[in-house]
């Protein structure tokens, strides 16, 4: 609810989403190109500025949308870094810090954290719907974004139905006991499982009340700034031109 | 053309699992006029509906739309589905897309028309629930009586001569309710031809120029509203008790307070303004 709540309420709401991919898509294949660990994490630095100071994302949001996955991104590291392994007389369990990898690990982190931005500016600025009107811009497979529209809107469809039906079941004291919860838990499971089979159903029928025997078909949004896709294009040149002079190919 | 825009001959179905839906169902709906179907949980109204959408096919029976058979086919259940607009009772069942200017316009985009055109309809229908500014809102964060709107925008894009609503005022406060029944006079003073379900007997009386009773899967009986008050017996043991309004009206026929050939109320304002001719048809006296 986060990220939906920063897509709807940003200063870049009704910007063109294709300026907004464009520039997302520039800063993923930038972080594919710097070659030192410092440039891509530059880069994060500066998307993610943008990302607060342009469009006007709160930054304790940010922050908040950030630390999911950075907290992935600094276990894979670790794991990347040190490796268990049996050895010594008599054999034990040593911890062994791979100094040779640090370097690669380094640079493999920083991508990921300017890729991790790139994605965080797109999310945190573009609501769902324009993400999907994007895709279809871009000739993505109509099942596919079918299969999008619907899991996006039923998934809060059943968000409100799991809400309720816990509050109903501990209103009758279903997770009084640890017992009790595993079996309020497995009811829970159940009762959704038949929500959500009644509800596409429903959702059949009501797609065929209003003449629908294809693909889910919308009207587009129409959206401000013309002159943002050639910002876009301007800021991600941007990206990919400093990614490449400090990269170390053109050194 | 007909008088009838919907007869329903002897209409039986039975659904997967052997429960009833319709049984030797016959009913028929005036062109212009506003129908309120009642009837108690199960009695077949939204399978009525349902049927008059083209969704459900009868097993026994025919049902005509404006004097002629349905035509189940491809064609066929287009023309009707861009005529009869069915509003839906859980608004979240007819929701798809999760922005209500998408939603809206997913009627007239599956008509087929020019985007500018759909563009235009989208904007119209919002105007006409009064939800034109939240036209970027998320459905998600919009209460039940909103989302209710957007769902009868939905069908009012797709510009239709009949709108059927499955319990529209279920679940809406006092004020969405007059909301929503504003919305509903204006559309009738279009010249669409409404037909909806309710529960509730006092708001039929009040709205409806025509009242369907459906019991057991069947018609029990049809009233113009101004003939309701002398069958208020027959009313009775369907389970639906009697309007209000029309049981203090005649309680007050009996003990003298009005005249048996007075104007019958349909609403609690019409008897109030009855009430207030009282004291002075008493001195006339």
């Amino acid at each position: 609810m986060l990220i939906e709540r920063c897509a709807h309420g940003n200063r870049w709401r009704r910007v063109d989403p294709g300026a907004k991919g464009l520039f997302a898509c520039c800063g993923l294949i930038a972080a594919f190109m710097a070659e030192r660990p410092l440039v891509p994490c530059a880069m994060a630095l500066a998307i993610a500025c943008i990302t607060v100071a342009g469009a006007g994302i709160r930054l304790r949001d940010y922050l908040r949308a950030l630390l999911p996955p950075l907290f992935f991104l600094a276990v894979g590291s670790v794991t990347l870094a040190f490796s268990l392994h049996w050895a010594g007389e008599p054999v034990r369990l040593h911890l062994h810090l791979e100094r040779s990898q640090l370097p690669h690990i380094a640079l493999v982190c920083g991508r990921s954290l300017n890729g991790l931005a790139a994605l965080l500016f797109l999310s945190l600025t573009t609501p769902l719907t324009d993400t999907i009107t994007l895709l279809r811009r871009l000739r993505t497979p109509e099942a596919l974004l079918d299969i999008m529209v619907l899991c996006y809107r039923t998934l809060f469809v059943l968000a409100e139905a799991v809400r309720d039906t816990v509050t109903a079941q501990s209103a009758r004291l279903g997770y009084a006991t640890v017992p009790l919860s595993l079996r309020s838990l497995g009811l829970l499971v159940a009762n959704l499982s038949l929500q959500v089979w009644q509800r596409s159903r429903a959702l059949h029928l009501a797609a065929q009340a209003r003449n629908n025997d294809g693909p889910l078909c919308f009207l587009e949004n129409e959206y401000t700034g013309g002159s943002s896709i050639l910002l876009a294009s301007v800021g991600g040149g941007a990206l990919l031109v400093v990614s490449m002079m400090l990269g170390g190919e053109f050194q | 053309m007909s008088e009838h825009v919907f007869e329903l001959r002897d209409v039986s179905f039975r659904y997967p699992d052997g429960s009833r839906g319709l049984e030797n169902c016959t009913h028929a709906v005036r062109r212009g006029s506003r129908t309120a179907m009642l009837g108690v949980n199960g009695s077949g109204k939204t399978t009525l509906f349902l049927h008059l959408n083209g969704i459900l096919r009868p097993q026994a029976g025919t049902v005509l739309h404006d004097g002629m058979p349905l035509d189940y086919g491809r064609h066929g259940l287009r023309r009707l589905r861009s005529r009869v607009g069915l509003v839906f009772q859980n608004p979240d069942s007819q929701l798809f897309s999760a922005s209500v200017r998408e939603d809206v316009s997913f009627g007239p985009m599956n008509l087929g028309l020019e985007r500018k055109i759909v563009r235009e309809r989208v904007e119209e229908a919002l105007m006409a629930v009064g939800l034109l500014e939240m036209a970027d809102r998320p459905v998600h964060n919009l209460s039940y009586g909103q989302k209710k709107r957007v769902c009868i925008a939905g069908v009012l894009a797709m510009d239709p001569e009949v709108m059927i609503l499955d319990e529209p005022m279920a679940g809406l406060d006092a004020p969405m309710q007059r909301e929503l029944r504003r919305i509903l006079e204006r559309l009738h003073a279009n010249g669409m031809t409404i037909v909806l379900a309710t529960h509730d007997v006092d708001f039929a009386y009040q709205w409806a120029d025509s009242i369907t009773v459906m019991h057991d899967g069947g018609c029990a009986g049809t009233w113009g509203a101004e003939e309701l008050p002398a069958a208020l017996e027959e009313l009775e043991p369907l389970g639906l008790g009697m309007p209000r309004v029309a049981e203090l009206y005649r309680a007050l026929v009996s003990c003298g307070m009005l005249r048996d050939d007075s104007f019958v109320p349909r609403s609690h304002g019409d008897l109030l303004l009855q009430l207030a001719d009282v004291p002075r048809a008493c001195s006339t006296n």
